[in-house]
């Protein structure tokens, strides 16, 4: 089927977006070089610094994080490809420019490490103080090389209200591995994108299929089956993530739920309905919960569900204000 | 008789490596979209043309510094994990000796500091199938002819047979590092993308050092 998308060039398609995302929210971020997102006006001076990076096409993530209470800079690559180290250098010398240290938010995938690896050694020889943390929460992958699916937001949000409250470079990295590491995510997917630069669709599902475990760009997950119900589909993934978590009753639980961008938020709704259910009837305290689409695959139809074990201090952190183009808290 | 490259050779190598990654942009393209998202051709044809827009410019200085900003420009393309790698291992040559000319020797140890380099960014080895089942062997074969006395033209040559063995054999391999790892047999029966464009790299530089093509 040929592909049906408002592109105008696929080669111009991310700095087109860059730029429209830029006029949207003028008030809270703005373009710094080609590709990366920073805040329109930066973080007090002596702060720590929080910047991510990772391929584009899954918007709002991961530049729609950018701002008060959460990123300082996002570096976006290319549609599903990491952005080259060279611009996530520039974006760690510009806003760490102060000589502010830097917790550079790095979720697992080999491109996104490679270039957050290689930035972070480059600057360090420029005497700059960076931490990278790796959110590898997907637990269709196995133990010690896990995907970073929608759990880094989690991450942001926290690390990102310690930063701003003044916190070190080290209570940052510690709060945001802390997060990251109570985190687990699932995703499961109904149908395919088709992939803005190729045309092509990502992956192939047949119409009464649905698979568990899919990557964020779309990669086979491990459990391919018949599709189920909304109230089936939650309950397999939720405990699936209990298990993998080691929840035990009486614990405290963020659960957030992630449109893959073609599934409606009725259906989330009723997905979350759902989880709420299971937990109170296995005595497991759902305390925070966050509903919608925060990182996308194009039209991929689907969803991930991410659960976190909570703590008193990470649920004030989460409690914090924030205010980003897609995720505010008054 | 003085067997030695300049900046010159190195700029052929790399013209013949980008029009070999451009004949084949759809096949790469193709091979990535087992395992991958389908992109490899296209980033690897930018890799190739940040690389030939670098070495082009004028500037009179050592081959190992012309590396070494070739290298950060295939940095600062936006192409995941292949065009860093790659732009790791031409970087990572910028680190051995090498003045405004180099003979085999030298080379030999400009691919071998290009591949640390890029052994320290990533625990991938050969039989993973990745990029370095094709890298490792080139480098290896480059260094062993380099030992026994070939000429540059002669040791690519050997560089290039076992990258292009090497990539072969990825067709037998499961994959085990980026995307492609979560497909496991899926994999098996192509050659990995990356394994490939690395053997055409090192068949464009064969080619390129061909005798008749010098003069």
């Amino acid at each position: 089927m040929r592909m049906k998308k408002f592109i105008n060039d696929p080669k111009r398609l991310v700095p087109e977006l860059l730029e429209g995302f830029t006029l949207a929210f003028p008030e809270k971020v703005k373009l710094h070089g080609t590709n990366t997102i920073v805040r329109a006006a930066p973080k007090a001076p002596g702060k720590v610094r929080l910047v991510t990076l990772g391929g584009s096409g899954h918007e709002p993530g991961l530049s729609g994080f950018v701002g008060k209470g959460m990123l300082d800079a996002s570096v976006a690559g290319e549609i599903f490809a990491a952005p080259g180290a060279v611009k996530c250098i520039e974006a760690l010398r510009e806003t760490c420019a102060g000589r502010e240290s830097a917790l550079l938010i790095v979720l697992n995938h080999a491109g996104d490490v490679l270039a957050g690896n290689i930035a972070r050694q480059t600057v360090e020889r420029e005497k700059l103080n960076v931490k990278m943390v790796l959110t590898e929460e997907d637990i269709s992958g196995p133990v010690g090389d896990r995907r970073g699916l929608v759990g880094c937001v989690a991450v942001y949000k926290v690390a990102g209200a310690a930063a701003e409250k003044g916190a070190s470079l080290d209570e940052c990295f510690e709060i945001a591995q802390r997060m990251a590491g109570n985190m687990r995510t699932l995703a499961v997917a109904v149908r395919t994108a088709t992939h803005p630069a190729t045309g092509q669709p990502i992956f192939a599902l047949g119409d009464d299929e649905m698979e568990i475990g899919m990557g964020q760009h779309g990669e086979a997950g491990t459990g391919r089956m018949l599709l189920k119900s909304a109230d089936e589909t939650a309950e397999i993934m939720l405990d699936k993530l209990l298990a993998d978590l080691g929840v035990k009753e009486g614990e405290e639980l963020l659960v957030l739920l992630n449109g893959a961008g073609a599934t409606t938020l009725m259906e989330l709704y009723v997905i979350f309905r759902r989880v709420a259910q299971l937990l109170a009837a296995k005595k497991i305290w759902l305390v925070r919960s966050a509903i919608g689409e925060f990182i996308t695959t194009q039209e991929q139809a689907g969803f991930q569900m991410m659960i976190a074990r909570m703590d008193k201090e990470l649920i004030d952190l989460w409690d914090e204000p924030a205010d980003t183009p897609f995720f505010a808290k008054v | 008789m003085s067997d030695v490259i300049c900046i010159t050779e190195v700029r052929r190598m790399f013209t013949q490596a980008a029009r070999l990654m451009r004949e084949q942009q759809q096949l790469l393209s193709q091979l990535d979209c087992i395992g991958g998202d389908g992109d490899h051709g296209t980033t690897m044809v930018r890799a190739m043309d940040a690389l030939e827009a670098a070495l082009g410019a004028e500037t009179g200085a050592p081959l190992n510094a012309r590396f070494k900003d070739a290298g950060w420009a295939v940095l600062g393309v936006d192409g995941g994990a292949s065009s860093a790698l790659l732009g790791t291992f031409i970087a990572g040559m910028g680190d051995a000796d090498m003045g405004e000319t180099t003979d085999c020797t030298r080379l030999a140890t400009g691919f071998a500091a290009g591949l640390h380099a890029v052994q320290k960014q990533t625990k991938a080895r050969p039989g993973d199938k990745t990029m370095m089942d094709a890298l490792v062997p080139a480098v290896q074969a480059f260094a062993a002819a380099a030992n026994s006395g070939e000429t540059i033209a002669h040791a690519m040559e050997y560089a290039s047979e076992a990258a292009h063995k090497g990539a072969e054999a990825t067709r037998n391999l499961i994959a085990k590092y980026g995307r492609a790892k979560f497909l496991g047999e899926k994999t098996l029966g192509s050659p990995d993308a990356g394994a490939t464009s690395i053997a055409l790299m090192f068949l464009g530089f064969s080619v390129a050092l061909m005798p008749e093509q010098e003069g």
